[in-house]
């Protein structure tokens, strides 16, 4: 195994790396896909983000192929499937390689070194690779042939929406970077522009970052707030009301579209306006809950993005890989046989205010793994803009796959890294909240605090809202949201 | 005094001197209900009103329980009673001017009532007018004096086609608060063509369409009632279809090439063939009509040229002057079409103010991501003009009914004049009101641009006027 590419560098660089992170403007993006017209793409990997990256990037008027191994071809597997019924040529590696001008790897991390390791020989001299994570070659190292140039495209969201929201004339939002130590003709940047274009990425917003911020913020968020956070609130929130004689369906459904629904106000208006959406007694209250949870939760944060910092983290999941993904099997059958994945949510209505209401803890809990997640990780170096992304604007997104099908849902749509990770945060967290859970009841989680005067002490309200908003997430928030009022939809 | 039989019209049609047909009415008066009759110029509805005066020969069907005493004031009542006075002018065969018939008498031939006739002289001001001759009147006063004689006449249904047509402004406000008064006895049957001016105590409306009594609706059925204002206001308005927006000029088309052309065009699934082979030219100012059961690929076929569906690339189609897999992008080639269709109406599931989703017909975008000019906006407004809805432009769409979003949605295909509009079953899943909503929309496009319509529709009682030529697709091979 070759070393950790980030360990290798000096603390300067590290630095450096972990601060790059730049919100560009459309007008950036003027020159369109001029870069890759008429360019050979051939995509490996038709799984949900191969085959829709591809299809936007062939409506935008691309050359787009795709190469699968020679066993997925002779099977007919549905990654074959995938290719052909949508019209696209495939072949197998030695065949669609040797001519390609832009080779983009969309296939699962862990098969990243192999397939790197594949191609690298067949592709032509002066080719371009992308990456959609930068996992392989900031946590793996692994070299890419100095000729070649190594540009990173990731859209912020699972395949599907990457589809949806191209063909609403829309995109997602896309991180891009250039691997500094391959761009040998000086044209990563124009490259990863202008596929950022071909899957409509400019639309919704790019941020230019590095392999590496992508990388360490990626994984922190990932593991910590977005699915670990979701994933150990939901158990215990559920367990919680069960304890306390709430209907399991109705136990169910309001977690299942709790998290949608209390995050779709942090997306409009950060921590701020999910808070605000409370009662004045209930934002004191939860804000009081999520302090407690901050100080318990605080160590946890600070560990796993150590671990991501020095490398133990991928070092542990590599191990994993090499025993036939024993850990990561064995962690997702246990979530599937958990009391709140095998009750159904009830046919009973829940008013969308209802949802903030009587879920006072699911809405602590998403600001202090918020606030928390940005803390660490901008306390490690990360640009507050990278810790923006990778905490509050992807909640919602997350939260969106539990409304669907709860944590299998969410489970199945992000990557096996962030499902490994998310189950450490979960194992680690589920203990560390149990004395916290103890004093919860159902005024918190379930029933709402059904007071009779909702009065509350000013200067007590003032103080909160202070401490809300003053919030360093909420600051990088409204500046970052504010760039991209000029391109977010109208609606 | 109220009349306690229903009054019921049962599968009745009615011809009226070989002019006109009411077909097969059915319809039915409770007592104590007042009806409103509406329709477009030309539907029928002063027909179905001379009805219940015993008007018409009697084709088919039934009538039963009309009281003896109907008391009908219309136009052509009016014309007829003037005729009838012309036809008294002997003067001709005399040689001695006539005076003709004066008003007094006129009045005074059917009155039951002569204290509430004085009055009525009275208050409507035709005291000097009573010994002129009757035909010598101005068309107003005409009017009221064929309002004296319905109201004098003790009626006990009261049929009344505009009413309130050429009144002075104080005999209207009259006229409205004695049928007020007078709602409280006798069964009122009114024709109005404007909804605005309907009156408080109407409880149900009838709506005519083409000699057909198409719709009955209550008065308390709010929605309802909205949506047959629209159908009016579509059928009658004298609004234009807005104009595009000068600003946006589409790349020009080479004149004579065809808009679209299929050669031998084919979807396959693993071996399951949607269809295959299949030659189709679209040329510019052609308006076709797309039929076949379902499964046999009507969709499938129409995003073949719309693009939206990935095997476009692997046939040989050349639309708006692109041959398809040639480096095109999927948005030059929408920029030449509209498109409506059920599936993008679920797609369509956004809270946008009703202007912006018609502004996103100019984008072509499901939702709008881009700033508008003033021109595109003051183009919106004049669709949602034309559809009635000006004064819900800020709504939110997914808020709207079904048929109203579809309204818009067509509105939204058609505000920048795509040289083809693609109008997948427009109708499918709307009610009979909305349906008559879409289809006059529909019509009214189809009339008044340049647009080639490519229509698909199961249903043949949807034709839309002006579309002649036909594809079929045949039952999928199995």
């Amino acid at each position: 195994m070759a070393n950790n590419y980030f360990n290798t560098l000096p603390l300067r660089e590290q630095l450096a790396e972990l601060g790059k992170c730049r919100f560009m403007h459309l007008a950036e993006f003027t020159e369109g896909v001029d870069a890759l017209k008429g360019k050979k793409i051939v995509v490996i990997g038709c799984g949900a983000q191969g085959l829709n990256q591809g299809l936007n990037l062939r409506d935008s008027g691309l050359d787009v192929s795709y190469t699968l191994r020679a066993e997925a071809i002779e099977q007919k597997r549905q990654s074959w499937k995938n290719a052909t019924e949508n019209g696209f040529t495939v072949g197998t590696y030695d065949e669609l390689l040797p001519t390609a001008d832009v080779v983009l790897n969309l296939t699962p991390d862990k098969q990243h070194t192999p397939v790197v390791n594949a191609i690298m020989p067949l592709m032509k001299h002066g080719a371009c690779l992308s990456y959609s994570h930068g996992f392989n070659i900031v946590e793996e190292g692994m070299q890419i042939r100095d000729d070649i140039t190594v540009i990173m495209v990731a859209p912020k969201c699972p395949g599907s929406e990457v589809r949806a929201e191209y063909v609403r004339g829309f995109g997602v939002p896309t991180l891009i970077a250039v691997h500094e130590d391959n761009d040998p003709n000086g044209d990563g940047l124009a490259l990863a522009k202008a596929y950022a274009v071909g899957t409509g990425g400019h639309k919704a917003g790019v941020l230019m970052s590095s392999f590496i911020a992508e990388v360490k913020s990626d994984l922190m968020g990932e593991q910590t707030i977005l699915c670990g956070m979701l994933q150990t609130g939901s158990l215990l929130c559920f367990d919680k009301m069960i304890e306390e004689g709430i209907e399991p369906g109705y136990a169910s459904k309001l977690i299942q579209y709790g998290w949608e629904t209390t995050t779709e106000a942090l997306k409009y208006g950060g921590v701020t306006n999910m808070m605000d959406r409370l009662s004045n007694p209930a934002k004191i209250r939860a804000f009081d809950l999520s302090a407690q949870m901050k100080d318990i939760m605080r160590p946890l944060y600070k560990k796993h993005q150590d671990d991501i910092m020095n490398g133990t983290f991928s070092k542990t999941m590599m191990a994993d890989w090499a025993n036939d993904d024993a850990e990561l099997l064995g962690w997702r059958a246990d979530t599937a046989e958990t009391a709140y994945e095998k009750t159904d949510a009830a046919d009973v209505e829940i008013a969308e205010q209802e949802y903030f209401d009587n879920g006072i803890l699911m809405v602590a809990m998403v600001k202090a793994g918020v606030e928390l997640a940005f803390e660490t990780m901008t306390a490690a170096g990360i640009i507050a803009d990278s810790a923006y992304y990778e905490s509050l604007h992807e909640t919602p997104l997350i939260a969106n796959t539990i409304a669907r099908k709860k944590l299998y849902e969410m489970n199945a749509t992000i990557s096996d890294t962030a499902e490994y990770g998310c189950y450490l945060y979960n194992h680690a967290c589920v203990p560390l909240l149990s004395d916290f859970m103890k004093d919860i009841k159902s005024d918190v989680i379930g029933k709402g605090l059904q007071l009779d005067d909702d009065g509350v002490d000013n200067a007590r309200l003032i103080e909160v809202n202070e401490a809300i908003r003053n919030h360093p997430v909420e600051q990088i928030g409204g500046i970052l949201r504010g760039y991209m009022a000029d391109m977010k939809r109208i609606i | 005094m109220i009349n306690q039989d229903a009054v019921c019209l049962d599968a009745l049609s009615v011809d009226f001197d070989g002019r006109f047909q009411l077909s097969d009415i059915r319809w039915t008066i409770q007592p104590g209900e007042h009806w409103l009759i509406t329709g477009a110029n030309g539907s029928g509805k002063s027909a179905l009103a001379a009805v219940l005066a015993g008007e018409g020969e009697c084709l088919s069907g039934s009538r039963s329980g009309l009281p003896d005493r109907v008391a009908l004031v219309s136009y052509e009542r009016q014309a007829e009673l003037i005729e009838a006075e012309r036809r008294k002018d002997d003067a001709d065969i005399l040689d001695v001017i006539s005076e003709g018939t004066p008003v007094a008498k006129i009045i005074d031939e059917v009155c039951q009532d002569h204290e509430l006739a004085q009055a009525l002289v009275e208050t409507l001001g035709l005291r000097p007018l009573m010994g002129r001759a009757f035909r010598k009147l101005s068309t107003g006063e005409t009017r009221k004096v064929m309002l004296i004689r319905a109201l004098t006449s003790r009626p006990e249904l009261l049929v009344l086609d505009e009413p309130f047509d050429g009144l002075d402004h104080d005999s209207l406000t009259w006229l409205q608060a004695h049928l007020r008064v007078l709602a409280k006895t006798v069964p009122m049957v009114i024709v109005l063509n404007r909804f605005d001016e309907c009156p408080e105590f109407i409880t149900h409306i009838a709506y005519v369409d083409h000699g057909h009594l198409l719709h009955q609706v209550k008065r308390d059925d709010e929605s309802a009632f909205a949506e047959l204002y629209q159908l009016l206001h579509l059928k009658m308005s004298e609004l234009e279809v807005p104009m595009a927006d000068p600003a946006v000029r589409l790349p020009a088309l080479n004149s004579g090439d065809p808009l679209v052309r299929l050669t031998g065009a084919t979807i396959r699934y693993d071996d399951n063939t949607v269809f295959e082979n299949l030659d189709w030219t679209i040329e510019a100012n052609e308006h076709w009509q797309l039929s076949g059961p379902n499964g046999s690929g009507k969709t499938c076929l129409l995003s073949l040229i719309t693009g939206d569906h990935p095997q476009c690339y692997v046939n040989d189609i050349m639309v708006f002057g692109f041959q398809r897999g040639t480096g095109e992008s999927i948005w030059q080639i929408k920029q030449y079409i509209g498109y409506v269709s059920s599936a993008l109406q679920w797609e369509y599931r956004v809270g946008t103010g009703l202007r912006n989703v018609i502004i996103s017909g100019f984008f072509d975008s499901i939702g709008l991501y881009t700033k508008s000019t003033e021109t595109q906006k003051a183009i919106a407004d004049q669709w949602l003009a034309l559809l009635g809805m000006t004064a819900r432009a800020d709504e939110p769409f997914n808020r709207l009914s079904h048929g109203d979003q579809r309204l818009l949605l067509i509105a939204r295909a058609m505000v920048k004049h795509p040289p083809l509009l693609i109008l997948d079953e427009p109708c499918l899943g709307l009610d009979d009101l909305n349906r008559q909503l879409v289809l006059a929309l529909i019509e009214r496009i189809c009339t008044s641009s340049e647009t080639a319509v490519l229509y698909v529709n199961h249903r043949l009682e949807d034709h839309v006027l002006g579309i002649d030529k036909h594809l079929t697709l045949s039952t999928p091979s199995v």
